[in-house]
C-alpha cells in the first residue's frame, strides 16, 4: 500500500512539474499577430510600460499564412491582425472578424477619410486602415544604369541572377499578368500560361524570392535589382542613396493593411487599447519612421519630415495609388495559382 | 486491483498513452483528411474523395518529388563521402581522444540548425565572408555564387545531417576486428582492397543506418531550401508547408505526407531487407 | 605520413563543422552591425543584448521547453523502456513499432500531424503544445537509449533483491535506475540535442507567446539580423559548451576506471 502512496505522489509530482512549466499567470495580455518588419519593437514596448498589457507578438508574411494561422488556431487565439483588402473581404464572408466599436476608439479620427470605405468592406464595419504599400522596383544605381520603364525590362540578359523578388504568388504572377497586359487577377487559363511562361523566361535573372526583406539583397549588394514593398525601398535607399525608384508603367501592386479583431478573441478591449494607441499621432509617427509605408494618419502626417514626404517611395504619389492594382479574392481559382508557382520554383 | 496489477499499470500506461495520442491518432487524422476535400478557402469537408491522390500525381508535382530525391540523394553520398575517412582516421586514435573528438563533432548541434544556417548565410553570401577572403587573396577576381542556388542548399544539407552519418558509422566501425585488418594487410592485400573488401561489409548496418537517417529529414527541411536557395526551389518540405500554411489546403498537404511517409517506409524496408535493425536508429 | 594526411583530415572537417558558428562568435564582437566585414571590437551588442526583450524572451522560451520536455521525455521513456522489456501485454508489437516513427518520419510530417490534432482538439498554440510536441519526438530516443542498456543488466540481480525482501518500489530505485544510468543520461543528453535543434516541428506547433530562438531567428533571417543575436548565440554556445565539457571528462573519467579494472 505504501508503494502505491509513493507511486501516486511521484505521477503527482510529476504532472504538477509538467504544468507549471507551461502555464503562465492571468496577467493581461493581447496576442497580436502581424506582418514581419510592420511595428518596431520600441513601440510595442512603450505600449507594454504605459498598459501594463503584455503584448505576445507574432508575425506571418503573407495574407495567406495570417488566413492558415487564424483558422487552424483555437477559436480567440489571436486578438489583433493586420490583414489586407481582400483578406479581409474573404474573412469577413467566412465570418471571421468581429464587428468593430468604434466608439472604443478615441483616435479613429486620425485616419484620413480618403483611406476610409473601400470596397472590401464599405463603412469599415470590420476593420480600419492601418498603412498602404505598393510594389515599386529598387535599382541600385552603382551598377546599372539602364533605363527602366516597364516589367518587360527586367527580362534584359544583363541582369543574370541579379534580381531579387518578394516571395508571394499573387503579387508576382500578378505582375507577370500586367507585363503582358492582363488583369492583374485573372483566372482565364490563357492568361496564366502566358504569365508562366514569362516568368520562366524571367527565371535565370532572379536571385532569390524573398518576401519579407528583399532590401537586404540590395543594401548588401547581393542583388541589384529588386521588385519589393515601398517601404523596404525606401529602406534599403536610407543605406545606400544611388537607389532608384521605379514604378513601372503597368501599374504596380496595391495593398492596404487593416486591424481587425478575429472573431472569439478573448482580450478584446487590450486590442482596441492597442489600435488606439497606434493611431495615436506620435505613435503612428514612430512606425512610420522605422517602416516607412504610405500612412494613411492625417494626424500624422502633419508631423513627418520632409525626409518621407519627398521620398516616393514612402510617401507614394496619389497618382500610382490611381493607376494601381489591388489582389482580388479569386475564390477557388486560387488552386491555378498556387500550381503555377509550384512549376515555377 | 493488487499491487503487483498496479505495477504493471504504473509501468505501461504512459508508454500506451504516448504511443496512441501521439503518434497513432495524428498520423491517423492526417490519412482520414487526406481524403477529404477541400472547401474554398481554408475548411475541409468530410466527403470521401481520391482526387488529392490523384492530383499529387500531377506532373508538377511529380517533379518536385523527384527533386526532393535528387537532392536527398546526393546529401546522403557526399555524407558518406566525407564520413567514412573521418570515422576511419578517428578511430586509429586512443580510446581518451576518440571519446573527446566525437564529443566535439556534437558540439555544433547543441545550437540550433537554424542558427548555424545563419551562420552559412554569413559565409556564403555575394559579400561573405568567403567570398572576401579569396578575393583578398587574390585567388578569384569576381564572387563567387556559393548560395541562392544548388550549391546553397547541398552544402547546409550536408552540413546539418552530416553528425547523423558519423555518429552511425562510428560505432559501427569501432567494431571492426582490428586483427582483421591486420591480417588483411599482412596478406598484401592493398588500402583500397581492404576498404572494400572488409570494412564497408562490417560497417553496413552503420552506413544504411546512416543513409536513412540522413535521406528521410532531407526530403522535408524547407528552411534549409528557403535560407540557403533563396526560395527558388521547392522540395518535399516547402510544398507541405505551403498546403498548411499558405495554399490551405490541408487535404492536399495530407495527401502528399503520406506519399512521403510510403516513400519513407519504402525506404525502412528496404534498410531491414538488407538487415538493418530498427533498434539501431537514432540510438548514437 | 599517413598519420599527417589523416589529422589534416579531421582538421579539415572540424573547420567545416565549426565555422559558421565561429564567424557568428567573431561578428557578435564587431562593431559594425552589417555582419560583412569586421571593423573593430565592440562589447555593445552584449549590452544591446540585455536591452532587447524580445530576443531574451526567446532565449528563456527555448530553455524552458528544452528543459521540461528532456526531463518529462526521459522519465516516460525511461519508465517506458522498462514496462516494454519486463511486462508483455495486448498490442506490444504494435506499440514497439510505432515507436520508431518519430525517429525515422521526416519531421514535417510529424508536425503538420501534430497541428492538425491540436486544431481538431482545439488546443491553444502556445508553450503547452510545443512542449508536447517535442515530448512526441524526444521519449523514443530516450527508450532506444535506456533498452540498449536494458538488454545488458543481469536479471539475477532483481531476483536476488526481492529475495531478500526488497520491494518492487526499491528494486525499481536502488537496483534498476542505478544500473541504467548510463543509457538515462545518454537518452536526457539525446533529447536535449534535438529539443535545441529542431526547427521544422516547432515552426508548426508554435502559438503566441511561445517565441523560441530558433522561429525568432528564423523570422528574423528575413528582416535582417542584427548582432545582438549573434551575441546571444555566443553566450548559448558558451553555456552548452562548459555543459557538455563536464559530461564528457564525467564520462571520460568513468572510462579510466573501465580501463584500471
Amino acid at each position: 500500500m505504501r508503494n502505491i502512496m509513493k507511486i501516486s505522489v511521484v505521477y503527482c509530482l510529476f504532472m504538477a512539474f509538467l504544468l507549471s512549466g507551461c502555464s503562465k499567470q492571468d496577467t493581461k495580455v493581447v496576442n497580436v499577430l502581424n506582418w514581419s518588419s510592420y511595428i518596431p519593437d520600441s513601440v510595442i514596448r512603450s505600449f507594454e510600460k504605459e498598459t501594463g498589457i503584455q503584448v505576445n507578438y507574432s508575425t506571418y508574411s503573407s495574407n495567406e499564412e495570417c488566413l492558415a494561422k487564424v483558422s487552424s488556431a483555437k477559436k480567440g487565439t489571436y486578438d489583433l491582425i493586420f490583414p489586407s483588402d481582400y483578406m479581409i473581404e474573404i474573412m469577413i464572408k467566412r465570418e471571421m472578424l468581429e464587428l468593430l466599436d468604434q466608439t472604443q476608439l478615441q483616435n479613429v479620427g486620425n485616419l484620413d477619410t480618403f483611406y476610409l470605405n473601400q470596397s472590401f468592406d464599405p463603412g469599415n464595419r470590420y476593420s480600419l486602415p492601418f498603412v498602404m504599400a505598393s510594389t515599386v522596383i529598387a535599382v541600385n544605381r552603382d551598377y546599372i544604369s539602364d533605363e527602366i520603364i516597364s516589367y518587360q525590362d527586367l527580362l534584359n540578359e544583363k541582369y543574370y541572377n541579379n534580381i531579387t523578388l518578394i516571395d508571394d504568388q499573387r503579387i508576382i504572377i500578378g505582375m507577370a499578368l500586367l507585363a503582358n497586359g492582363y488583369d492583374m487577377n485573372t483566372t482565364d487559363e490563357e492568361a496564366l500560361e502566358v504569365a508562366k511562361d514569362w516568368l520562366l523566361q524571367l527565371k535565370p535573372n532572379i536571385k532569390a524570392f524573398d518576401s519579407d526583406s528583399p532590401k537586404n539583397f540590395l543594401v548588401t549588394e547581393e542583388a541589384d535589382i529588386a521588385v519589393l514593398w515601398n517601404a523596404e525601398a525606401a529602406l534599403a535607399y536610407q543605406e545606400n542613396n544611388n537607389i532608384e525608384f521605379i514604378y513601372p508603367k503597368e501599374g504596380s501592386a496595391l495593398s492596404m493593411d487593416n486591424f481587425a479583431i478575429p472573431k472569439g478573441a478573448k482580450h478584446q478591449s487590450e486590442a482596441y487599447q492597442f489600435i488606439d494607441y497606434i493611431l495615436r499621432a506620435d505613435v503612428m509617427k514612430k512606425i512610420i519612421e522605422s517602416y516607412p509605408y504610405k500612412n494613411v494618419n492625417q494626424a500624422t502626417q502633419t508631423l513627418l519630415g520632409t525626409d518621407y514626404l519627398y521620398n516616393i517611395a514612402s510617401n507614394i504619389p496619389a497618382s500610382i495609388i490611381e493607376s494601381g492594382f489591388y489582389v482580388e479574392n479569386i475564390g477557388e481559382s486560387v488552386k491555378l495559382y498556387d500550381k503555377l508557382w509550384a512549376e515555377i520554383k | 486491483m493488487n499491487s503487483k496489477k498496479l505495477w504493471k499499470f504504473f509501468f505501461i500506461c504512459p508508454v500506451i498513452i504516448y504511443v496512441s495520442l501521439l503518434i497513432a491518432l495524428p498520423l491517423i487524422y492526417i490519412l482520414l483528411i487526406s481524403f477529404f476535400q477541400s472547401d474554398y478557402y481554408g475548411g475541409m469537408i468530410s466527403t470521401f474523395t481520391i482526387q488529392n491522390y490523384i492530383d499529387v500525381f500531377d506532373q508538377v508535382y511529380i517533379s518536385v518529388f523527384l527533386k526532393s530525391i535528387f537532392i536527398a540523394g546526393i546529401t546522403t553520398f557526399i555524407c558518406i563521402l566525407i564520413s567514412y575517412p573521418f570515422v576511419l582516421a578517428i578511430s586509429h586514435k586512443k580510446p581518451r581522444t576518440q571519446k573527446i573528438l566525437m564529443t566535439l563533432v556534437m558540439v555544433p548541434f547543441l545550437t540550433n540548425s537554424l542558427i548555424r544556417m545563419y551562420g552559412w548565410l554569413v559565409l556564403l553570401r555575394k559579400s561573405g565572408v568567403i567570398n572576401q577572403v579569396l578575393m583578398g587573396l587574390g585567388v578569384i577576381q569576381e564572387p563567387l555564387s556559393l548560395m541562392y542556388n544548388m550549391i546553397g542548399i547541398i552544402i547546409g544539407m550536408v552540413y546539418t545531417l552530416l553528425p547523423f552519418m558519423i555518429l552511425p558509422l562510428y560505432s559501427s566501425v569501432s567494431t571492426v576486428d582490428p586483427y582483421l585488418l591486420e591480417a588483411s594487410s599482412d596478406l598484401g592485400a592493398s588500402k583500397m582492397k581492404t576498404f572494400f573488401k572488409i570494412i564497408v561489409p562490417q560497417t553496413l548496418p552503420g552506413l544504411f543506418n546512416g543513409s536513412l537517417m540522413v535521406f528521410t529529414p532531407a526530403l522535408g527541411y524547407f528552411f534549409i531550401v528557403d535560407i540557403l536557395g533563396g526560395g527558388k526551389m521547392m522540395i518535399l518540405g516547402n510544398l507541405i508547408k505551403n498546403q498548411f500554411l499558405t495554399a490551405r489546403n490541408w487535404p492536399f498537404g495530407a495527401a502528399i505526407s503520406i506519399v512521403l511517409v510510403l516513400i519513407t517506409s519504402l525506404v525502412i524496408i528496404a534498410y531491414r531487407k538488407l538487415g538493418g535493425k530498427m533498434e539501431d536508429l537514432g540510438g548514437a | 605520413m599517413k598519420k599527417i594526411g589523416e589529422n589534416l583530415y579531421l582538421v579539415l572537417i572540424f573547420v567545416f563543422l565549426f565555422l559558421p558558428i565561429l564567424v557568428l562568435i567573431l561578428f557578435s564582437f564587431n562593431t559594425s552591425s552589417l555582419n560583412i566585414i569586421f571593423e573593430g571590437f565592440t562589447l555593445h551588442w552584449y549590452y544591446d543584448l540585455f536591452q532587447n526583450s524580445t530576443l531574451l524572451e526567446s532565449l528563456f522560451n527555448t530553455l524552458i521547453v528544452a528543459g521540461v520536455s528532456t526531463v518529462v521525455s526521459t522519465v516516460i521513456g525511461t519508465i517506458s523502456a522498462y514496462g516494454l522489456y519486463k511486462y508483455s501485454f495486448k498490442g506490444k508489437n504494435i506499440v514497439n513499432e510505432l515507436l520508431y516513427i518519430p525517429v525515422v518520419i521526416p519531421e514535417i510530417v510529424l508536425g503538420i500531424s501534430l497541428l492538425s490534432v491540436y486544431t481538431l482538439l482545439q488546443l491553444e498554440l502556445g508553450l503547452f503544445t510545443l512542449i508536447l510536441a517535442h515530448i512526441c519526438f524526444c521519449i523514443p530516443f530516450v527508450i532506444i537509449s535506456v533498452r540498449s542498456v536494458l538488454e545488458g543488466i543481469d536479471s539475477h540481480i532483481s531476483e536476488a533483491a526481492s529475495d531478500l525482501g526488497a520491494s518492487r518500489f526499491q528494486i525499481f530505485t536502488k537496483i534498476i535506475i542505478p544500473m541504467l544510468m548510463p543509457g538515462i543520461l545518454s537518452g536526457a543528453q539525446l533529447a536535449l540535442t534535438l529539443s535545441l535543434d529542431d526547427v521544422v516541428i516547432s515552426y508548426f506547433t508554435a502559438g503566441p507567446g511561445a517565441n523560441t530562438l530558433p522561429l525568432q531567428v528564423y523570422s528574423m533571417i528575413k528582416t535582417g539580423i542584427t548582432p545582438d543575436v549573434n551575441a546571444l548565440i555566443t553566450i548559448m554556445l558558451c553555456f552548452v559548451f562548459v555543459l557538455l565539457m563536464v559530461s564528457t571528462v564525467v564520462q571520460l573519467r568513468r572510462l579510466k576506471k573501465e580501463v584500471s579494472l
